[in-house]
């Protein structure tokens, strides 16, 4: 795909000095949509290039197509350091001059720094293929005290800090590149660090930058590429809205690349909520993993989102509230019951619909009958045993009234769509009658159209009185759905945003903006 | 709770989406996915393996006498067998049993030959130590976390251990045990012995406690996806906890008619039924209930099993043969039924086009 006089060109211009790694007319369709759009991207020579853009622009998309995990559509070109390479074909041996740190790392926890590197480069072996731990060592320690790390080198990873695990992954991706033109991509590096470590993470990156290698630093703060970058690639569904050079850009003006002028036209469900509405849900000062001490009130047919980046308690609040949460304290009331420690919060009997629906929410063995009605097979008992014909009742009522599209009730879910499957999970957690719902990343792996309907339910419940917490990355969700969006940071909520106030613009402002802080 | 009956749908009166317009071809299809070689392969291979012999060696195989062969010689296998479908269904390996079957058995027959107490009291003495090694269990697995594969191993070890030090290992032995204590397992009606009887039973029960229980269902949902399970307001330690326990009171049971039909309490009985005890197990999941351990598709597949070994007796075929068999019929067995996970797995991403099993097109 990339030979042929079409590339005669654009071949041309990369031989302009400095840039070395340039991707053009790259597309990436997945079924139903499609995640990159004709995307171009040039990297020059020793030059930190950010790439933002809002979740769902294709960011990762594009990084998965760039590490060969994904297929390119047909059609795309790409060269690194002048020579053509073929983004469609896995197999390829571009990583010699384009590495990754990706956002999980990749490393091995249980094995120390010694074993992470050299896992990636190679054994030192004597001549009898035994490795020469002590010529090992001293070549990591080389590696690491490049980056100033001081770190037991034989301690399993699990027991570094974050920092220190992700300077292991850089220098575990840099091995056996004696610096020189090429380029590092960093995923999120910062996305879980605390935020004293982020400087210190920022450091080692100017410095990796100083070898000569070109860095591709994806984020999600702005305040990062500010400090960092000197060029910045937005993103927007998909397709390239600009690339310019980071001076003279200011926040605000960045947030509005990402986020586009135009209006959306999104759904929005339009709920209200009387002054008058009980309170049903109380929570004080609930601590845990990613939260320092978060409360919440939530009256009936609120619909109240949670906001924040990665690692600022988003996704840890909604299982905190549910009691699913390991270690959290805190304390938690529904409809004006005594106050419970929140790890006992089961017994109120708020049903969560999880963000990683494969991971904790169906069961793909079961049929779509199966997993719909398994929170409330005690319902169905008569002298111990399930009355099949109430079940069979049960789950027709609701996939007619949550309308799943399933051939038959009885086929696996696996069978069905990503929404329907979530429609599915839905359905499972509203049976039990809940006065309170949870939902986290409520239109994840969701076709658009089945995401529409999904918020039209949601509303509907919501004015029957439900009330809801949703806990999205997607401010889409937000927008289309709450009433009051709470803005973490940091294990806290720092900022709340109601009614008319909840725009995209100023979800995006507040996330970032409060990042600064 | 009643101030949430508006959360409630309305029930429709309209049919359901199964609703009688796709009746007939639903009950066909149902049917031919029934007999499916893909959902009764076992049989399928059962029926083969009856054709072979019966060529093989037609004047000895064909007879009734070969089919009461097959049966008492493997009842107390099925037992063995039907014990693990519950805690395999929630996915905890129990290893403990075949040792828990010596112990019950040990314990029964000590009471039996030495105190000459009556046969249902030792029998329940017998159920009462294998429940305690079914608590033992539970507390290693489900409260200090050990894996259960690795746990119940080592609880294994520490109950042979046990035994050996009370018996020195010497087998149990007295007139007193093939009194009505051997009828319990060598007693017969219309010539098929008590045993296969109580398997029957036992399997029966266990059908209808996973297949038409809340409970049953909960524990293949456990197995499955534990964390869904947890999020589905399930239990999942205290089914794992009891379903130990389900395992162990089946092996004391099954390890007192070992006893019985050997009238004798040997220190090491229960131990050669841990492969088969599995390996029925393991083929009876890919029958009738894709991926599911159940009691019918157990009974067949150790029927299958014992079948061969019979046959191969029949013919003559040398001692390792039978392992020979045994063990190319396991991996034809699982194979078939990892390999349908993996299109399984695969069908996550991809919608429907991997899994033709029971999906039909409307």
């Amino acid at each position: 795909m990339t030979t042929g006089p079409a590339i005669a060109d654009p071949a041309a211009r990369s031989r302009a000095p400095g840039i070395v790694l340039r991707v053009s007319e790259l597309s990436k369709t997945f079924p139903g949509t499609k995640a990159l759009d004709d995307v171009t991207l040039e990297v020059a020579e020793g030059e930190i290039h950010a790439l933002v853009g809002q979740n769902g622009s294709g960011k990762s998309t594009l990084i998965k197509v760039l590490a060969g995990y994904h297929h390119a559509d047909p059609g795309a070109k790409a060269w690194l350091n002048e020579e053509p390479f073929d983004v469609a074909d896995t197999a390829d041996s571009r990583h010699h001059r384009l590495r990754f740190v990706h956002q999980d790392l990749g490393l091995f926890l249980e094995l120390g720094a010694t074993d992470n590197l050299a896992l990636r480069g190679e054994f030192l072996l004597d001549p009898l293929h035994r490795i020469r731990w002590r010529a090992q060592a001293a070549v990591t320690r080389e590696l690491l005290g490049q980056f100033d790390l001081d770190l037991d080198l034989n301690r399993p990873l699990a027991e570094a800090t974050p920092v220190q695990r992700t300077v292991v992954a850089i220098a575990a991706a840099l091995v056996g590149w004696e610096g020189g033109p090429g380029v590092l991509v960093l995923d999120e590096p910062t996305a879980v660090l605390p935020p004293h470590d982020v400087n210190r993470l920022l450091e080692i990156v100017e410095r990796v930058r100083s070898r000569g290698t070109s860095i591709l630093y994806v984020s999600h703060r702005l305040d990062e590429v500010f400090r960092l970058a000197d060029r910045v690639t937005v993103l927007r569904g998909g397709r390239v809205v600009q690339t310019r050079p980071v001076a003279g850009l200011t926040t605000q003006t960045l947030a509005e690349l990402m986020v586009g002028s135009e209006v959306d036209a999104g759904y929005r469900a339009g709920l209200t909520v009387a002054p008058d509405r009980p309170i049903v849900l109380r929570a004080r000062d609930v601590r845990g993993r990613f939260l320092a001490g978060v409360d919440l009130d939530l009256a009936e047919g609120e619909v109240l989102g949670v906001a924040g980046l990665p690692g600022s308690g988003r996704n840890e609040l909604p299982y905190a509230l549910v009691g699913s949460l390991p270690g959290a304290t805190g304390r938690i009331s529904v409809a004006d019951s005594e106050w419970q420690p929140v790890r006992k919060s089961a017994s109120f009997d708020i049903p969560l619909v999880p963000a990683d629906r494969a991971g904790e929410a169906t069961i793909s063995e079961f049929s779509v009958k199966e997993n719909l009605t398994l929170s409330v097979l005690g319902r169905f008992r008569r002298f111990g045993l399930l009355r099949r014909r109430s079940e069979q009742e049960l789950a027709d009522k609701w996939t007619e009234t949550i309308e799943v599209k399933a051939a038959s009730p009885d086929d696996l879910i696996t069978t069905l769509s990503g929404g329907n499957q979530q429609k599915v999970i839905m359905a499972r957690c509203l049976a039990r009658d809940p006065r309170v719902l949870v939902l986290c990343e409520p239109t994840a792996g969701v076709d658009v159209g089945t995401r529409q309907a999904i918020y039209e339910f949601i509303a509907s419940r919501a004015r029957a009185g439900l009330s809801l917490v949703v806990s999205s990355s997607d401010t889409g969700d937000l927008l289309a759905l709450c009433t009051r969006v709470l803005v973490m940071c940091n294990g806290k909520v720092v900022r709340e945003i109601a009614g008319d106030d909840i725009t995209e613009q100023a979800l995006v402002h507040a996330m970032e903006e409060t990042e600064q802080q | 709770m009643t101030a949430n009956t508006q959360l409630q749908p309305t029930a429709g009166d309209q049919p359901s989406p199964s609703g009688p317009k796709g009746a007939a071809p639903r009950w066909r299809s149902d049917l031919a996915a029934g007999l499916s070689p893909r959902n009764i392969g076992a049989v399928y291979v059962l029926i083969v393996i009856c054709i072979v012999f019966s060529i093989w060696a037609p004047n000895t195989f064909p007879q009734g006498a070969t089919i009461k062969q097959v049966l008492d010689n493997n009842a107390i296998t099925a037992l063995a067998a039907l014990a693990l479908i519950v805690p395999l269904s929630a996915r905890v390996f129990d290893l403990s049993f075949a040792y828990v079957m010596s112990l019950s058995g040990v314990t029964t027959a000590h009471f039996v030959a030495a105190d000459n107490w009556p046969v249902l009291l030792a029998l329940l003495a017998g159920i009462g130590a294998a429940l305690v090694i079914g608590l033992v269990n539970g507390f290693v697995v489900v409260i200090m976390r050990i894996d259960s594969f690795i746990g119940t191993l080592a609880t294994g070890s520490l109950v042979q251990a046990f035994i050996s030090f009370v018996t020195n290992d010497n087998s149990i032995n007295s007139e007193r045990l093939s009194g009505s204590f051997s009828t319990m397992s060598q007693g017969s009606i219309g010539g098929i012995i008590y045993p296969v009887f109580y398997a029957v039973i036992i399997a029966a029960a266990l059908w209808v406690f996973m297949d038409h229980t809340a409970t049953g269902r909960r524990l293949y949902a456990t197995g499955f996806n534990p964390n869904a399970a947890r999020l589905a307001d399930i239990r999942v330690n205290k089914l794992r906890f009891c379903s130990l326990l389900v395992s162990a009171g089946l092996a004391g049971f099954a390890g007192v008619l070992l006893a019985s039909s050997l009238a004798a309490g040997s220190p090491s009985a229960g131990t050669s039924y841990l492969l088969p005890g599995f390996a029925s197990v393991f083929v009876g999941a890919t029958v009738f209930k894709h991926g599911r351990f159940n009691a019918w598709g157990t009974i067949v597949a150790v029927l299958m099993l014992g079948t061969g070994v019979v046959g191969l007796g029949l013919v003559s075929a040398p001692l390792w043969a039978i392992d020979m068999f045994t063990g190319v019929v396991l991996i034809a067995a699982l194979s078939a039924n990892s390999f349908e996970r993996r299109n399984l797995l695969r069908g996550r991403g991809t919608g429907s086009r991997w899994l033709p099993v029971r999906s039909r097109t409307t």
